[in-house]
């Protein structure tokens, strides 16, 4: 057998050199082709795609790059051609003169999505953490539970305080919105978000090294009032306050917290706890609370502008409720349900005790804080509410838990009078209802059952049918406006009407959840920070809305062995009664970091970039067929994050091959091609080796063609670089090819490609023991605009440290 | 005409022929022989001929000889290699002075036995595998690179080894060039009967006989016939009632499949042939070369629908699926591979609906002798 000569690749094909920026050199032979139904001026040889695109067609591709040779391989490109029996992919065949071509057809159309559903099914990736998304501050979710898997506590919380500064707080009353987008729930349980959050919010503060999210910043010079202590105001005063800002919280309440204190019940949040965790605003410097002082009643907001505060926040969260307007309401014995737990968390004395029968309606939170605080308080506690259990605002655990304490559970019954009896409540009677239309919220609206009302006996009615904010102070504070629903009305930027006035949390929504205010909070600390610095409060809106957009994103087959949720220790449900011990023990270390761990880290740095999910996007893919299938049926690559450039997650490559022929047929380096057989035909180094083992140059080329997010360079901050002194020719290749300017921007080698002009300025000692320097930071020089010249030292083994 | 007077490749001696013939007049002879291509497709020789001389214009063309059986149930290239080596051998070289080439070259399975032809022909082996047999994935094996396809055109007569002008053909179409140019008329195809016949192995048979009268050629179905699987791994399964088509290019076409491989297998009556058609797409979502989205990912996910309803978790919507996915297949897949594989679809739910329906509806095996191979099926997921 002889040896063969290795051939030229297909790839060295003669290509027709085109502009395609919309022109066609001259000099180059043209010949006419149809593209639907449209005439297109076509240079000969060139591929149809080519032609299309310049004419402005939109045929998709993924795997073409003009730079490469055609692959054919996505088969996203496929046209219809005249003469032709089968669709053909534009990207390879050259144009013909005469061509008649379909770029666009119902069929086609059907035949791409059908190829997008194929790839994206085999694509163990997401474009951006739904979790993320669908939590109103946008925590960085699986950054935290990446670092609190690694163990790395204190940066976990350091994360999650960049937009929560409540995590312990918000770990155990959050209704989790997270958690119901939870991806890893599609192989079989979410993650523990909000728990993973409170564990590690409880672990920093018990250990007093509860991170800021970044060093305060220099005093500004301005002040914020905020009214109000609770979860929106207690946020912005946070946020204001590492701005450098000084801020002042006043609040009606003699403590801080709010609602959180004064509405949530010890059994869901130990208030000691909730104080320790707060008291994170009071360590920053320029911070104040002033309790006891309530709006409208000891103060207004004129007096704190003409007292000299530059900006206000009114996050004077709902503290009435909404009434029941039925007969009998006003009996003694129908008590507002705010009042009742504020009441009970001062330690009053409440209407409620052993043997009271207490009927509580509606759905909500507050239903359910009341329901399980009479059950605690020895109370026999009927919940009645209009809808199902399905429709309950209130989250589903709560609802279950309080079935398990004890309380009754009676649905679609709406109130219709309360019964008198010697005086007071003595029952309330109420009619059937079933299920009608949706109404605007969705929800199906219901519809009294004539001829079906029932009476439960009751001395105590609850009825907790949400709140609105108190806005008794309006009539003395002129240019503030609100809504019909009595709430305060802001623009885009939480701004009133009135210029430096800020509104958030529930009194600008309405009765919403904590994480709501929370986030309300935050962005309104953004704002005020914008306002106080003069931006443009329309723009500062924009900007808002822009960032909070929800993008489009394509979700697709997550593929993890299975690891069930670690389970939550909860306290046993016999020890609930007449008693308000906390119910949620909390995850210990070991605990928090695995369930941190199964944390699937749906997040790709590619989003917004990647070609796929925008093809995905314009093909209306919004359901995938081939979905929880068994193992065998999709991939699940270990990440190759070795090299110092280049980051490679197989589990997003879609074996376009384009990194496979630049890196061949451009760059010369050829450190990838398809490997291993069949279905499970990847595109990878040879052996699969880390890319730091190939011919790989760092150029970047790859990650750059990458139609996906396989392949992505690495954000680097080169602190320290390893030099081997003995090996170095101060050829300064490296800061040439260094594709982030990077090695440019540190003097030494900067000063080594002098090297190359006849000037020596630096031994190679110093090259290897010198520290980068952070542009910001100042360059020690030694008089001369160059390093400080020291004597030669003999490097110690390992590494080079600087400084030393 | 029968196939006892016909001209045999498999067991005939290399007739004489005019070896002064011109490349022109060894073409115009080919194409007037009719002489189709014995690699599956039944492409006219004399047109691949005519093409690989005329785009050489003169310059470097090559010829290469196919004996790699991709099929490993159709060994009908070592056949030949065996019994008749001199037929392929005056093959080689009637194509090489018809196209001018210089450099002619056999293709062999890694582990195929090589005739001792001294240097004039080059042997070269593929890596193994059903797609090393393909003729572009052949091309990139002499190429050094990985037995991938690539899309067509320009064709191999175009553009193939090295970019230049290549012909590619079975070693059976190339051993019936010398029969050819002596006047005789190539009327029959090496098939390989498998399955449940008495004597399985290569045959050569008439075109045009029926499928049933190849099957007797072998000892006749052992047991009853509830199938007959025609082309090999991609190839579709035919009713037992279609014996009596007959085997022909043309003809199996028209029935749904392709000559393929070669192979004519007999599947018995005690065989579920959605499970055939489950364990043909394992077989191919293995063997793909990877390279295109339709076969790489298709194959694999034809194979997961149908394990699911072999398993007893099909579901009615599944059967529509599948032909649409079979649609698919055909339409946008690169090569012969993924665009023939389609009919294993059409051909077994054209004529096997009972087969399906009972494992659809009833929840069972209509012949009891599937096993459950999943767990789980293919769910739907909505993006909320």
């Amino acid at each position: 057998m002889s040896i063969l000569e290795r051939y030229t690749g297909p790839s060295e094909a003669q290509i027709p050199t085109v502009s395609h920026h919309g022109e066609i050199p001259s000099g180059q032979p043209t010949c006419t082709i149809t593209i639907d139904g449209q005439e297109v001026t076509a240079v000969v040889g060139e591929a149809i795609l080519r032609a299309a695109q310049r004419a402005g067609f939109n045929v998709p591709t993924l795997c073409d790059d003009e730079k490469l040779a055609p692959a054919a391989a996505c088969r996203m490109c496929l046209v219809e051609i005249e003469g032709y029996d089968r669709p053909m992919p534009s990207c390879h065949l050259p144009v013909e003169p005469g061509m008649k071509v379909t770029a666009a057809s119902d069929g086609l159309f059907a035949m791409r999505k059908q190829n997008l559903e194929y790839i994206l099914s085999d694509h163990n990736a997401y474009c951006m953490p739904p979790c993320q998304i669908s939590c109103p501050t946008h925590i960085d979710i699986p950054g935290y539970l990446d670092l609190m898997a690694k163990g790395q506590h204190v940066e976990a919380a350091r994360l999650v305080k960049d937009v929560l500064p409540f995590p312990y707080a918000l770990g155990l009353v959050c209704p989790r919105p997270c958690q119901e987008v939870c991806r890893r729930g599609l192989v079989e349980e979410e993650i523990a978000i909000c728990q993973c959050h409170g564990y590690t919010g409880e672990m920093v503060m018990e250990m007093d090294q509860a991170p800021t999210p970044f060093p305060q910043e220099p005093a500004t010079g301005k002040r914020i009032a905020v009214i109000g202590a609770g979860p929106a105001g207690m946020t912005a005063a946070y946020y204001s306050a590492l701005k450098g800002h000084a801020v002042t919280v006043f609040d009606m309440m003699d403590k801080q917290g709010g609602i959180l204190r004064y509405g949530i019940p010890e059994y869901r949040l130990p208030k000691v706890k909730l104080d320790k965790e707060l008291n994170c605003v009071w360590q920053l410097r320029d911070t104040e609370f002033k309790g006891g002082m309530m709006l409208g009643r000891d103060f207004s907001v004129e007096d704190l502008l003409s007292q000299g505060y530059d900006a206000v926040f009114l996050g004077i969260g709902a503290w009435k409720s909404n009434e029941m307007r039925i007969p009998g309401e006003d009996l003694p014995g129908v008590i507002e349900a705010i009042n009742y737990l504020r009441g009970n968390a001062e330690g009053e004395p409440v209407p409620v005790g052993k043997g009271s029968k207490v009927v509580v309606l509606g759905g909500g939170f507050t239903t359910f804080d009341c329901s399980r605080t009479s059950r605690r308080l020895g109370a026999d506690v009927t919940v009645v509410y209009r809808r199902s259990r399905k429709e309950m605002s209130a989250h589903y655990s709560e609802v279950d838990d309080a079935e398990h304490e004890g309380i009754k559970l009676e649905f679609f019954a709406a109130a219709t009078r309360v019964i008198e009896k010697n005086g007071r409540v003595g029952g309330i009677e109420f009619q059937r209802m079933q299920l009608g239309e949706p109404d605007a919220s969705g929800r199906r609206r219901p519809v009294p059952v004539p001829g079906s009302e029932f009476v439960i006996e009751c001395d105590t009615v609850i009825p907790a049918y949400g709140q609105y904010p108190n806005l008794d102070w309006y009539e003395r504070d002129p240019g503030i406006r609100k809504s019909r629903r009595e709430t305060i009305v802001t623009n885009g930027a939480f701004m009133t009407d009135r210029p430096g006035v800020f509104a958030g949390g529930d009194a600008q929504m309405g009765a919403v959840t904590v994480i709501e205010c929370v986030a309300q909070g935050k962005l309104a600390a953004k704002a005020m920070d914008r306002y106080l610095a003069g931006a443009d409060m329309a723009k500062v809106a924009e900007e808002i809305a822009e960032e909070e957009k929800v993008p489009e994103l394509i979700d697709i087959v997550p593929y993890k062995p299975e690891e069930p949720q670690v389970r939550m220790p909860f306290l046993p449900f016999e020890e609930r009664v007449q008693s308000f011990q906390l119910i949620e023990n909390g995850y210990d270390k070991a605990g928090a970091e695995k369930e941190a761990a199964r944390c699937l880290q749906c997040v790709c740095p590619d989003v917004g970039r990647c070609h796929l999910q925008r093809l995905s996007v314009e093909h209306g893919l919004t359901e995938n067929r081939f979905h929880r299938a068994e193992p065998v049926d999709y991939h699940d690559y270990e990440y190759d994050f070795s090299h110092d450039f280049i980051l490679r997650d197989l589990n997003k490559c879609i074996n376009c091959t384009q990194c496979v022929r630049i890196c061949r047929d451009v760059i010369g380096a050829n450190c990838y091609g398809l490997m291993g057989g069949g279905y499970d035909s990847i595109v990878t180094t040879p052996w699969n080796v880390s890319l730091s083992y190939t011919d790989c140059v760092s150029c970047g080329a790859c990650a750059e063609t990458c139609p996906t997010g396989a392949l992505m360079m690495r954000e680097r901050d080169l602190q320290t670089y390893e030099l081997d002194i003995v090996r170095c020719i101060y050829c300064g290749d490296c800061v040439e090819v260094c594709p982030h300017g990077a090695l440019g921007e540190t003097p030494n080698f900067e000063l080594s490609t002098y090297r190359r002009f006849g000037v020596t300025v630096l031994a190679k000692e110093e090259l290897a023991t010198a520290r980068t320097w952070k542009p910001s930071e100042h360059i020690p020089t030694n008089g001369d605009g160059h390093g400080p010249v020291r004597p030669p030292e003999i490097r110690p083994p390992g590494p080079p440290r600087w400084g030393a | 005409m029968p196939a006892s007077t016909a001209t045999r490749v498999l067991d005939g001696r290399v007739p004489a022929y005019d070896e002064a013939l011109s490349p022109d007049e060894i073409i115009a002879r080919v194409e007037a022989s009719g002489l189709r291509g014995r690699g599956g497709a039944g492409f006219p020789l004399a047109r691949k001929l005519a093409a690989v001389r005329a785009n050489g214009a003169g310059g470097d063309t090559f010829v290469i000889a196919n004996a790699y059986d991709a099929d490993p149930d159709s060994p009908l290239s070592r056949a030949l290699l065996q019994r008749n080596p001199d037929a392929v051998r005056e093959g080689i070289e009637i194509a090489a002075a018809a196209v001018g080439a210089r450099r002619r070259f056999l293709y062999l399975r890694p582990d195929a036995e090589a005739p001792d032809w001294g240097d004039d022909i080059e042997v070269v082996r593929g890596t193994g595998g059903f797609m090393g047999g393909e003729e572009t994935a052949l091309l990139a094996v002499l190429e050094s690179r990985r037995a991938m396809a690539r899309q067509r055109p320009p064709y191999p007569a175009q553009q193939g080894l090295g970019l230049r002008p290549t012909l590619i053909s079975s070693a059976e179409s190339l051993a019936w060039l010398p029969y050819v140019l002596s006047g005789a008329a190539a009327t029959t195809k090496l098939v390989s009967v498998t399955g449940s016949v008495e004597r399985p192995g290569v045959y050569e048979v008439t075109l045009g006989t029926t499928l049933g009268a190849i099957l007797d050629q072998a000892g006749g179905v052992t047991g009853t016939l509830k199938g007959i699987h025609v082309g090999g791994p991609t190839g579709g399964i035919l009713a037992a009632s279609r014996t009596s088509t007959s085997y022909g290019f043309d003809e199996l076409k028209a029935a749904g499949t392709h000559v393929g491989s070669g192979q004519v297998r007999a599947i018995g009556g005690g065989v579920c042939v959605v499970n055939e058609a489950s364990k043909l797409f394992a077989y191919l979502a293995q063997e793909t070369c990877g390279i295109c989205v339709p076969c790489r990912v298709g194959t694999a996910r034809v194979t997961g629908i149908l394990q699911g309803i072999t398993s007893g978790l099909g579901r009615n919507e599944d059967l529509p699926w599948l032909d649409e996915l079979a649609g698919h297949l055909n339409a946008f897949s690169l090569c012969g591979f993924g665009i023939s594989s389609a009919s294993i679809i059409r051909t077994t739910r054209a004529e096997f609906p009972e087969d399906y329906r009972v494992h659809i509806e009833e929840g069972r095996c209509p012949t009891g002798t599937c096993s459950v191979t999943r767990a789980r099926r293919y769910e739907t997921m909505v993006q909320p």
